[in-house]
């Protein structure tokens, strides 16, 4: 076989793999900006000829998938940022403070959470919300939330902290400064960017959560962006193009956030997922 | 010095709300499935009535229910035999190539950053019998319109091949990340020796990895008995029942149906099929896989 041929035949079998990964996402992006169904089936593959720009508008606007959108920012947002707080806490005690057999026991608990199937905790944790009095309203998602991203945060950050050397809170002490001084001043600023990295990976994973937000909510004004898209297509089962808007409403945000982050987001669920 | 950080207090505080929340939302659901499992509860009523193993008996003579354990049997054949050998077939591809590894390696891996959820509409469309993708590819070569979702026998499959498609490249990118971490010298080595690009993949990489293929297992057999969203989207578990998961067959009994006694008894027997999938993986297969080290 000539080297040429041999040299290039990984990159036809990558490429098509490509292919497949992307056009699924090209074809939705061509037909959000058809003007019509018949207009997507004359022409399936190819780009557009006339652009419908208005099919965007009906989507965010009449559709209200910019409803959706924040209500799915800003609970993504609290609850990756209270599960770290508190996940960040937990770790620092279980892993830089001295309470010998309770360190171990705490954090090996934790441990537990990572090996079970959460979706089958779904039943009691309806009823839980339930009883808090908080079913249809937003805090019946975020406080699963938080507590769901609690073990693979704690882990995460655990696993870093212990690579600080203890030389640094022995300075500190000298210094007069008490555990929470420690915590706050010393450790969470050399935490960061493991911090970055979970507050990511918990973020899509809160942006992304379908099961809780489809059965805990039935108010429509305060639904998710993937209950919504569920919602959306099947009230305009028929509107095609007008329904590709509105994943390329719901899936921008996560390819931007991909773009930029790309290495951060591979290293952080990489590592869970090996660890875990 | 020791004084500062050995704080009792300080300790149950920083501990408490974390632990609270994590006893809260998965051990104490734990326990409540299980005692739940054995009532006949509605979900909503004053009385819980106790009902034995009664619920247990049901399910296990629900000729329903065993659709939907087939089919979370089905996402696990699926992965294991058509999602594996193929992860590990790209996983070597990019490691081997020099020009663009790094778009490779962030390609693959975007699919299974997005909503199952938006995967599950996307592929719909593409599914769809009159204007989606799939038909318009297979009428290029002269194929009549096929109704993948709501056909009986292309249902199933059709939503294992969006599970495969989203969740492969996350796969890809952990075996990979084991591969590229294999000392040079190995490969370089075998190279002088007049070895092969193949040889040197089936012959030293393959055999490294194994401990990581192990674990990519695991993971998509837990994965598979976790299977839901995807389902619930694109088919409601239809047409008849015939894509239903045991997972979606709770949901349907416990919330919709309100026979959360019932419901439970499934979340308990997730747990146990799960449980029992993953021991007799680890007796049977990942313990023959020895620690590899180089």
């Amino acid at each position: 076989m000539p080297r040429t041929l041999r040299k290039s035949l990984p990159h036809v079998a990558l490429l098509s793999y490509l292919l497949v990964i992307l056009f699924p996402f090209l074809f939705v992006l061509f037909s959000s900006v058809k003007k019509d169904n018949n207009a997507i089936a004359l022409n399936p593959f190819g780009i557009p000829r006339e652009f419908a720009f208005n099919n965007y508008v009906e989507a965010w606007v009449n559709a209200k998938i910019s409803n959706y959108f924040f209500n799915s920012l800003y609970i993504s947002v609290l609850a990756s940022v209270v599960s770290i707080l508190l996940a960040s806490m937990f770790a620092f005690a279980v892993t830089r403070m001295r309470q010998g057999k309770w360190n171990t026991i705490l954090y090996g608990l934790i441990l537990i959470g990572m090996l079970i199937p959460n979706n089958a905790l779904m039943l009691p944790i309806y009823t839980i919300v339930r009883k808090l009095g908080i079913l249809n309203t937003h805090l019946a998602l975020i406080i699963p939330y938080i507590a769901n991203a609690i073990p693979f945060t704690i882990i995460i950050l655990a696993a870093f902290m212990r690579t600080l050397p203890s030389e640094i809170e022995e300075a500190a002490v000298m210094d007069g400064l008490k555990a929470p001084g420690i915590f706050a001043k010393i450790i969470v600023p050399l935490t960061v960017p493991a911090m970055v990295t979970v507050f990511i990976i918990n973020f899509l994973g809160n942006w992304n959560e379908f099961l809780l937000a489809n059965y805990f909510l039935s108010n429509d004004e305060l639904r998710t962006l993937p209950v919504g898209m569920v919602q959306f297509r099947d009230q305009y089962q028929m509107n095609y193009a007008q329904m590709s808007a509105g994943i390329v409403f719901s899936v921008v945000p996560v390819i931007v956030i991909y773009a930029i982050l790309q290495e951060k987001i591979i290293e952080g669920v990489t590592a869970g997922g090996v660890k875990g | 010095m020791n004084k500062a950080l050995k704080n009792p207090f300080v300790f149950t505080l920083f501990v408490f709300p974390g632990l609270v929340l994590f006893l809260m939302f998965f051990i104490y659901p734990i326990f409540s499935s299980i005692y739940y499992s054995f009532t006949s509860w509605n979900g909503v009523s004053d009385t819980v009535k106790y009902a034995g193993v009664r619920n247990f008996s049901k399910a296990l003579t629900d000729e329903r229910f065993w659709v939907s354990v087939k089919n979370n049997g089905w996402f696990i054949l699926f992965s294991v035999f058509v999602q594996v050998p193929l992860i590990v077939l790209f996983s070597l591809l990019i490691s081997n190539v020099k020009k663009l590894k790094g778009l490779y390696k962030t390609a693959v891996f975007m699919p299974s950053i997005m909503s199952t959820a938006v995967i599950g509409i996307l592929w719909g469309f593409i599914y769809e019998p009159n204007i989606g993708l799939f038909n318009k590819l297979i009428g290029l070569l002269g194929i009549e319109p096929v109704y993948w979702l709501s056909d009986e026998r292309f249902a199933m499959l059709s939503i294992l091949i969006t599970n495969a498609w989203q969740w492969t490249g996350f796969y890809i990118v952990m075996v990979l990340a084991a591969i590229l971490s294999i000392p040079g010298e190995l490969d370089e080595a075998a190279a002088i020796d007049g070895a092969t690009g193949i040889q040197r993949a089936t012959r030293i990489t393959l055999p490294l990895i194994v401990p990581i293929i192990s674990v990519v297992i695991m993971l998509s057999i837990a994965g598979a008995m976790k299977a839901a969203d995807i389902v619930i989207v694109m088919t409601k578990g239809g047409p008849a029942g015939s894509t239903e998961v045991m997972a979606t067959y709770m949901i349907k009994y416990a919330i919709t149906n309100f026979k959360y006694g019932y419901g439970n008894t499934i979340a308990v027997l997730i747990f146990v099929f799960t449980l029992v999938v993953t021991a007799l993986y680890q007796l049977l297969v990942a313990r023959r896989t020895e620690r590899i080290e180089y």
